[in-house]
């Protein structure tokens, strides 16, 4: 890790040797990060990098298993949102906390209102006044009694700053810190500038950490930087005088390993065409676009959260309906918006949510397996209980299932186990094209193997497959083409054979 | 935001971190307790061991299974059935008035009844989108007064109409007939649990909806299926009570939705779905049926019985709820 910055007089919140292990996985190892005060700090990694993970320790939602944090000289150990406000440290998240029926007043100083109550009652009045005093701190023109579903995603922002700072004050924090969550991906560039210049302001008060993937405006408006990568720091240095290109570096690091992908597996896909999507649009999610599938095909679909790329996908799958165009699976049109309809055609889904939608937790492993094809297993009409049995073993076997028994409920098994379940489950069954949604996310490096191996099986034998996952190596690595999005539009086809993949970085100059 | 690596802490392969604690499940303290309260019955009264007495436990029991098992149903999907009582109390009148006018065929009409009232219930949720909770709390009240409308007043069965009466009442090979039709009720359950697609459908659904819906299942028609069993049962459970009384009466239903729902939960399916079966259903109600008599026996009050049975159904829901389903009670 290189620090090329050592003035440690004006560090306000200090974190040392920082982990924090979840099952199956290290999300940060020994992580380290100085916040100074009065400045702009920007947070960069990629998805998975532990941005949030560090974040939440910060605000006391998760304690580190190693490691310490010192604010203002002394030690702490906020447990709970609660404590780390009383600090003076909060956050203000992209999909927002505000109540929306609420007015912006009430949502300003929810569950703190102690301070207002005259004998026993909320004083109105100078719960106002006070909002007045802050609107006009943070230069914002709001009538703070309308409801704050009726604001603007700016002004929402704006409100959830300004709560922060007023509890900052409220409890006595002398060096507030409010760290902002990706605030420009709901943002128009008007509304982006406003939001700069308010931060330029509130550094005279409080220390801002800022989270965000485009790093341009990262590089133009934070003082300093810190890169994460895969849980580990690799970086902590002055913004000034750095390029947009070396920071692409930073991100992504210089290993760029051969086969974890297992790419010497990669085969041409198939001539005939399995998906076909015509002119598909959704209104407020992504404009007219058009690409297809073939046999054996795996289509990464990368771009930021925003890019309409998870709508997309929804869209395909049956989740949401779509408003213009058409899809052809196979020569078969299912039904817009019904995942049945979708499934029946052939085409699955391996969700991201692997325990909330992808199995049914408290069943067995071999009811899991068999979801599909039970109408397979039957003997004179009723499922056989043999047939799921040795159904369920061979693809226990083959997909290296770690489980004491086949009834074992799934509940109890790993993370990288029970998505080898829900693959089984689909592999098993006729799908046609399957949408594997952060397929490896959550999951040790052995299980993901494990995986990959499973994917280029699907691949051989006929699958088509469109694929999102948590690193763009992965979906570099794994895809035989990958589709770019950007701003709700498909920007960009590029093919990823093996041996001439494109790098990260002619990557991330497309995202952005 | 990006979300974070998450699982929660017990998900690992492991299997000898699972302790004493883990292994035992719902059922084996319910039979525990049916031991317990049979030895405490059988000490504390000589004639609880009686036939005459065993009998009668049996054959209210097998009622009261007919009805836990069609209530399962609307468990084991993740729903509720609150109609039974109106169905019950409806049926009960009506094979009275049937059997009169058109002899053995007001059988299978009275089923007919059951079961189309359940396919209303199903409709209800699947297409107007109402929770079972309140749909069927409000079919039940509509079927309840449609009981009233049949009969305002307890109907007796006319001396001619005996003979139907006694197709189900009475003994068969020496062992009561309602004890026949009980035990022939759960193994067709039992065989479609076990045996077909739907039946296993409906665990699905009951355990994880999102996921069933993502893979395909047809969740319209399991739910459908899933309350017309349990109105079918409760067509059933009407023609039974009816026979043995020999006559009906629209109020005979209604102790049947907490008893049902009783049975169902302590035996330990959970009211969350997709967990359980015909034998946790079988030893709940049984510890019922054990636990009714007992009380009679002894000389409980009737009101003290009502609110033990309260107590059980928290008990038992408290034991088996699944609270990663629900982070907020409400």
């Amino acid at each position: 890790m290189t620090t090329t910055d050592t003035n440690t007089d004006s560090v306000v919140l200090s974190m040392r040797g920082i982990t924090r292990r979840f099952p199956g996985v290290t999300a940060l190892n020994n992580v380290e990060i100085d916040v100074r005060k009065n400045e702009i700090l920007g947070l960069l990694g990629e998805n998975g990098a532990g941005k949030s993970v560090l974040t939440k320790i910060m605000i006391g939602i998760h304690q580190p298993d190693e490691g310490h944090i010192t604010l203002d000289g002394q030690e702490i150990a906020p447990k709970g949102t609660i404590e780390a406000i009383k600090k003076g440290i909060g956050a203000v998240f992209q999909e927002g906390s505000l109540i929306p029926n609420l007015s912006v007043t009430e949502n300003l100083f929810l569950c703190h209102e102690q301070g207002f109550l005259r004998h026993g009652l909320l004083s109105k009045r100078q719960m106002a006044s006070e909002a007045r005093r802050l609107m006009a701190i943070m230069k914002l023109s709001l009538d703070i009694d309308q409801p704050v579903s009726m604001l603007s995603p700016a002004a929402k922002q704006m409100v959830e700053i300004a709560r922060v700072l007023w509890l900052s004050e409220k409890y006595g924090a002398t060096n507030p810190i409010v760290i902002l969550d990706e605030p420009t991906t709901v943002l128009n560039d008007g509304e982006r500038e406003t939001l700069f210049s308010i931060l330029k302001d509130l550094k005279t008060r409080a220390s801002i950490i800022f989270i965000s993937h485009r790093l341009q405006e990262v590089l133009e408006n934070c003082d300093r930087i810190v890169v994460l990568k895969d849980g580990e720091n690799v970086t902590q240095m002055p913004a000034a005088g750095l390029q947009v290109a070396d920071v692409e570096q930073l991100l992504v690091g210089h290993e760029f390993s051969g086969d974890r992908f297992r790419e010497n597996e990669q085969a041409a896909p198939g001539d005939k065409v399995v998906l076909k999507i015509d002119r598909m649009s959704k209104a407020g999610a992504f404009e007219p676009l058009s690409f297809s599938v073939r046999e054996g095909e795996i289509v990464s679909l990368i771009g930021l959260v925003g890019s309409g790329k998870e709508e997309l996908c929804r869209c395909i799958t049956g989740l949401e309906k779509y408003s213009s165009g058409s899809l052809t699976i196979n020569d078969r049109s299912p039904q817009i918006g019904s995942a049945r309809a979708a499934v029946l055609s052939g085409i699955g889904h391996v969700p991201v949510e692997r325990r909330e939608e992808g199995l049914a937790l408290n069943m067995s492993v071999a009811d899991n397996i068999n979801h599909l094809v039970l109408d397979k297993l039957k003997k004179g009409g009723v499922i056989n209980g043999g047939m799921e049995k040795d159904h369920a073993r061979r693809w226990v076997a083959e997909c290296l299932v770690k489980t004491p028994s086949i009834n074992a409920a799934c509940s109890g098994l790993s993370g990288g186990n029970q998505q080898k379940i829900i693959l089984s489950k689909w592999l098993s069954s006729d799908v046609r094209l399957l949408i594997l949604d952060h397929p490896t996310r959550g999951i040790d490096i052995g299980a993901k193997d494990e995986v990959y191996r499973l994917i280029r099986k699907f691949a051989k034998s006929g699958i088509a497959m469109i694929i999102m996952c948590d690193t763009l190596e992965e979906d570099i690595g794994l895809a035989n083409r990958l589709l770019v999005m950007r701003d709700r539009q498909l920007v960009a086809e590029l093919d990823a054979p093996p041996g001439r993949k494109p790098g990260p970085q002619d990557l991330i100059k497309l995202i952005i | 935001m990006q979300n974070a690596p998450q699982e929660s802490s017990h998900a690992t392969g492991r299997s000898n971190r699972r302790r004493l604690k883990d292994r035992v499940q719902p059922i084996h303290l319910t039979v525990a307790l049916i031991i317990v309260v049979g030895v405490a019955l059988a000490i504390g009264n000589p004639n609880f061991l009686s036939m005459y007495n065993l009998d009668t436990i049996i054959s209210f029991g097998a009622i009261l299974l007919v009805a836990a098992l069609g209530q399962m149903f609307a468990i084991l999907i993740g729903g509720i059935d609150l109609s039974v009582g109106g169905t019950i109390s409806l049926v009960s009148v009506m094979f009275v008035l049937l059997v009169h006018k058109i002899g053995v065929w007001a059988f299978p009409i009275c089923l007919a009844t059951g079961l189309l009232l359940g396919y209303v219930n199903g409709l209800i949720l699947t297409r107007v989108k109402i929770p079972s909770f309140i749909a069927t709390l409000g079919t039940g009240g509509i079927i309840t007064s449609l009981a009233y409308l049949v009969s305002p007043r307890p109907l007796s069965a006319a001396l001619d109409d005996y003979g139907y009466f006694q197709i189900v009442d009475g003994t068969i090979f020496g062992v009561s007939k309602t004890f026949v039709i009980g035990l022939v009720v759960f193994v067709l359950i039992w065989a479609f649990l076990r045996f077909t697609t739907t039946g296993r459908n409906i665990y699905f659904v009951g355990s994880n909806i999102k996921m069933s819906w993502m893979s395909g299942t047809d969740i319209a028609l399991n739910r459908n299926i899933a309350f017309m069993i349990s109105g079918g049962c409760a067509a059933i459970v009407g023609i039974m009570i009816s026979s043995i009384r020999y006559g009906g009466d629209p109020v005979v239903g209604s102790s049947y939705v907490l008893s049902s729902v009783a049975a169902v939960v302590v035996g330990g399916t959970a009211l969350t779905g997709g967990t359980g079966g015909v034998l946790n259903v079988l030893s709940g109600t049984l510890f019922l049926s054990l636990l009714d008599n007992g009380m009679n026996v002894v000389g409980v009050d009737q009101y003290f019985q009502q609110a033990l049975l309260g107590f059980m159904i928290i008990l038992g829901v408290a034991v088996t709820f699944d609270r990663t389903k629900t982070p907020i009670i409400k």
